[in-house]
């Protein structure tokens, strides 16, 4: 029986830290900024081209513990999603999973906004790939 | 930092008298304080100008500051009592406002309406993410590093910082423009260089030198 994630666990212990080639045409990229404490963020996620699957999800997120907990948690969760389903993520989900005080909320909207620019990203690429152009970075 | 509600399109009317009170402070005809409004600009007398001339808001401050100070309500009133403490509250907050050049520039632009959406999530160019991004994974290595990266974190601190001088120049630009035009678009301008100048000040403070 499984143990209910701790939001400590995604503190200290965040999953998939790292990153993807983003060369890889298989991998869509999205960085994404907070103003107000100059967060930054790169969510990356590798999609299966046939299945429309999302295989493996890496991020990397400097400065606040927070969203560095949000992102672990959520990339957990759209491991083996669809990319529909992954856009479909609302940080609403991600704040009842950890608790997070309230001047941390907008970590968790840093997380949502990441894989919605990695999604687009991906097809972004997919789409120049099928045209046979020059992917625009 | 939001703006008290402006004032409704029939012209206010004193609580006390019932007179138009022309958005005054204080009613013309009977003299009574009346609720804090406006924006912060006009309660201070000041036109809409990203450039301020600051002793004269300090004399407008100071001498509004006496005026409203609840001590000289204590004979009236409790109507004009509590409404001296709520306006003095407004104009400390439109001073402190007005007076540093960067949440003037951001105060100025929430009142056109700019960056309504959530200021904690910008709309930063792709480019300075991915500039910010590669700044602060450059840091982090030359930091897991030993002494011998210690020049190239000194490099590094400066390219901020060079950066950070840009962006300055480019706010005081976009403040005369601004003044001198009164166009939109340089409002739009100036929202860009001010997220600019916040990402690269906590760059810079991340990178452990006290920003100017």
């Amino acid at each position: 029986m499984a143990e209910p994630e701790k939001p400590l666990d995604h503190h200290n212990s965040p999953r998939n830290v790292g990153s993807l080639d983003r060369e890889d045409p298989q991998v869509g990229t999205g960085t994404v900024g907070a103003r107000e404490c100059g967060d930054v963020m790169r969510l990356q996620l590798k999609v299966n081209e046939e299945t429309g699957i999302i295989e493996d999800v890496k991020f990397k997120s400097f400065g606040c513990g927070s969203a560095i907990a949000s992102s672990s948690v959520a990339s957990e969760w759209i491991k083996g999603k669809t990319l529909d389903e992954a856009m479909a993520l609302d940080k609403t989900e991600i704040l009842n999973e950890l608790s997070l005080p309230p001047a941390k909320i907008h970590c968790t909207l840093l997380t949502e906004e990441a894989i919605r620019a990695a999604v687009q990203d991906y097809k972004a690429k997919r789409a120049g790939r099928r045209a046979s152009s020059p992917t625009k970075r | 930092m939001a703006a008290a509600p402006p004032f409704p399109s029939e012209p206010p009317a004193c609580w006390h008298c019932g007179q138009p009170t022309a958005e005054s402070h204080f009613c013309p005809s009977c003299r009574r304080l009346q609720p804090p409004g406006g924006d912060y600009f006009s309660y201070l007398g000041l036109p809409q100008k990203l450039g301020i001339d600051l002793p004269e808001m300090e004399q407008r401050f100071h001498s509004l500051s006496r005026r409203l100070h609840p001590d000289v309500f204590f004979q009236r009133v409790e109507t004009e009592r509590q409404l001296s403490v709520e306006a003095a509250a407004f104009l400390n907050d439109a001073y402190r406002t007005l007076k540093n050049p960067l949440t003037r520039a951001e105060y100025l632009l929430a009142l056109h309406g700019i960056r309504k959406n959530d200021p904690r999530i910008s709309g930063a160019p792709l480019e300075l993410l991915e500039e910010v991004f590669e700044l602060k994974t450059t840091l982090d290595q030359i930091r897991d590093g030993d002494e011998t990266a210690q020049p190239q974190l000194v490099q590094a601190r400066e390219k901020i910082q060079k950066l950070l001088a840009e962006a300055d120049r480019a706010l005081d630009e976009g403040f005369a423009n601004w003044d001198a035009t009164g166009q939109r678009q340089t409002l739009e301008r100036i929202a860009a260089v001010l997220t600019r100048r916040a990402f690269l000040r906590k760059l810079l403070e991340d990178s452990g030198v006290e920003p100017r």
